[in-house]
C-alpha cells in the first residue's frame, strides 16, 4: 500500500507541469462535485421534509376551517368548539410558516365558495387576528411585501384599511401600485375609481384592461361621471376615461370629449374621434371637417375610420376629394363608404356605367 | 326504508371537497370524493353513483372528458352537475353539449348546491 502511494507522489513529481496542473484541476473538479452533490442530496431531503412537515399542517388546518365552520349557531356569535379551533389558530398565527399555510387554507376555500361559507370564512380571517399581520405588511419597506399585503386583504374583502391602502397608490414599485388599483376597484366598484384623482405615474394598457374586466363582473348602475378624469393632467387617467364613456356609453360626457380633439397628446385625439364615433355625436364630424388638413394623418385615419359608421348624404363631395388620398387607409375607408352609400342609398349616389367620353378616373362615380 | 343516494364528487381542491363532503353526508348521501378525472371515471364504473358533481378543469382526465366518458362509453344518464370558473363559459357550452345536466359558478355557495342536488334526485 505504502508502495502505491509512494509510487503516485513520485509519477506526480516525476511529471511534467502540464500534467500535474491537470491532476490538481481533476482532483479539484472531483472534490467539487462530490460536495454538490451531497449538497444536492441534503437540500432535496430538507426540501421534502419541509413540504411533508407543510402538507401535515395544511391538512390539519383544512380539518380545523371544516371543522370551524360546521360548529357554529345561529344562536351564537362564537361557540365553544369555534373558540377552541379560533385560539389555536391564534397562536399558531404567530409563527411565520405556519400564517402562511393557514391563509393559504382559507383562501383555498374561500375563492370556491360564496354566500354565508365565504363570510364565515372572513369571519375567522378576522378572529384569528390574521388581519393584523394582513395589515402589518402595508408598512413594509420591501415593496413586494407590501403589494403581498394588499392582494391578501382585498382577497379577504378587509374594507376598513383602504386609507392605508390608498396611500400606497403613487409607490415606486408599478406592482404595488397595481394591488392598490385592484384592491380598491375589486372592493368599492366604481367608487374605488376615485384613486385616479390621486394617480400620478401612467396607468399602463394591462393595468386598464384588467380594471375594466373588474368593473365588468358588476351591476352597479351608479356609475361615476367621467368629466374630471377627461380634463386629467395624467394622460393615462385620459384614455382610461375615454374607454369608460365609450363602454359605459356616457354621453353626458361628449362636451368634455370634443374639447379633448385639442389635446397635446396625440394619442388622446385619436382615441377621443374614436369614442365621439361611438356615442353618435355628430356636431363633430363638421367640426373636425373643417380643418382635417391640418390634423396630424393618424387622426385623418381615425377620422375616416369614424366616418364609417357616421356618414350622412350630405358627405359625399366631401368625401369625394379623399377619394383617391394618398394614404392607403384613407381611401380604404372612402371607398367603403361609398359602397355602403350605393347599396343603401342608390338614388343619392349612382355610378355612370355608359360615358360619352372616356371619363378620367376622377370623373367615374359622380353624386347627384 | 330509502336507500342512501351515492354521490359522486371530482374535484381537486381538497378543502371544498371536505366541505361539501361534510355538507352532503350530513345530508344523508353517501360520497366519493375524486381528486382527478381518471379516478371519477373509475368510481363512476364501480360504483355507479346517482349523481355526479365535477369540475371542469382537473388534473390527468378533465371534467369534460368525464362526461363524455359516462354519456357515450358507459352511456348512462346519471345527472352530472359541472362546476366551473370563471372565464371558462365556453368549457360549459362544451359541457352541455357533451350531456352535463346542470352547471354552477365558482364561488358558488354550498347550500344552493345542495338544493340542486335535491332537485335533480328528485
Amino acid at each position: 500500500m505504502a508502495n502505491i502511494y509512494q509510487y503516485c507522489i513520485d509519477y506526480f513529481n516525476d511529471a511534467p507541469i502540464i500534467i500535474q496542473l491537470s491532476w490538481v484541476l481533476s482532483a479539484l473538479f472531483a472534490v467539487t462535485l462530490i460536495s454538490l452533490i451531497f449538497y444536492l442530496k441534503f437540500l432535496r431531503s430538507t426540501l421534502r421534509t419541509k413540504e411533508r412537515i407543510q402538507n401535515v399542517y395544511l391538512k390539519k388546518y383544512e380539518s380545523d376551517l371544516i371543522e370551524y365552520l360546521y360548529s357554529g349557531n345561529e344562536d351564537e356569535e362564537m361557540t365553544k368548539e369555534q373558540g377552541i379551533i379560533v385560539n389555536y389558530l391564534h397562536k399558531c398565527a404567530q409563527n411565520r410558516l405556519k400564517r402562511k399555510l393557514i391563509i393559504t387554507t382559507l383562501l383555498k376555500l374561500r375563492n370556491e365558495v360564496s354566500g354565508e361559507t365565504a363570510d364565515a370564512i372572513k369571519r375567522l380571517y378576522y378572529q384569528t387576528g390574521l388581519i393584523d399581520y394582513g395589515t402589518l405588511k402595508l408598512r413594509s419597506k420591501k415593496w413586494e411585501i407590501v403589494a403581498r399585503g394588499i392582494k391578501e386583504l382585498a382577497q379577504f374583502d378587509v374594507t376598513e384599511v383602504h386609507y392605508n391602502v390608498i396611500a400606497q397608490i403613487n409607490h415606486p414599485k408599478k406592482e404595488v401600485r397595481r394591488e392598490v388599483q385592484m384592491y380598491l376597484v375589486k372592493l368599492f366598484h366604481f367608487k374605488g375609481l376615485d384613486f385616479l384623482d390621486l394617480l400620478k405615474s401612467q396607468l399602463s394598457e394591462w393595468d386598464q384592461i384588467q380594471l375594466l374586466e373588474i368593473l365588468q363582473n358588476f351591476d352597479d348602475q351608479n356609475l361615476p361621471s367621467t368629466t374630471k378624469w377627461l380634463r386629467s393632467k395624467n394622460t393615462s387617467v385620459v384614455l382610461f376615461a375615454l374607454k369608460i364613456a365609450k363602454i359605459y356609453n356616457q354621453y353626458d360626457a361628449k362636451d368634455e370629449i370634443i374639447k379633448l380633439l385639442e389635446h397635446p397628446d396625440l394619442n388622446v385625439r385619436i382615441d377621443a374621434i374614436a369614442v365621439l364615433g361611438d356615442l353618435g355625436v355628430f356636431e363633430m364630424v363638421d367640426l373636425l371637417k373643417n380643418n382635417l388638413n391640418e390634423k396630424d394623418i393618424d387622426e385623418q385615419i381615425a377620422f375616416f375610420k369614424m366616418m364609417e359608421n357616421m356618414y350622412t348624404p350630405s358627405d359625399v363631395d366631401f368625401l369625394f376629394e379623399y377619394m383617391n388620398h394618398e394614404n392607403f387607409d384613407i381611401k380604404v375607408s372612402v371607398n367603403k363608404i361609398f359602397k355602403e352609400m350605393n347599396i343603401q342609398d342608390a338614388s343619392k349616389f349612382q355610378i355612370n356605367t355608359a360615358p360619352e367620353s372616356p371619363p378620367s378616373s376622377t370623373n367615374l362615380i359622380q353624386a347627384s | 326504508m330509502s336507500e342512501v343516494k351515492k354521490v359522486l364528487l371530482a374535484e381537486d381542491n381538497s378543502v371544498l371537497s371536505l366541505l361539501l363532503k361534510f355538507k352532503l353526508e350530513k345530508e344523508g348521501y353517501q360520497l366519493f370524493i375524486a381528486v382527478n378525472g381518471k379516478e371519477a371515471i373509475e368510481i363512476v364504473e364501480a360504483h355507479s353513483p346517482d349523481i355526479i358533481l365535477t369540475d371542469i378543469m382537473m388534473p390527468f382526465v378533465s371534467g369534460l372528458e368525464v362526461i363524455s366518458h359516462v354519456r357515450y362509453k358507459l352511456e348512462i344518464q346519471t345527472p352530472i352537475i359541472v362546476f366551473s370558473s370563471a372565464g371558462q363559459e365556453e368549457m360549459v357550452i362544451k359541457a352541455f353539449n357533451l350531456g352535463a345536466t346542470d352547471f354552477m359558478s365558482k364561488p358558488f355557495s354550498p347550500n344552493e348546491l345542495s338544493i340542486r342536488i335535491k332537485r335533480l334526485m328528485r
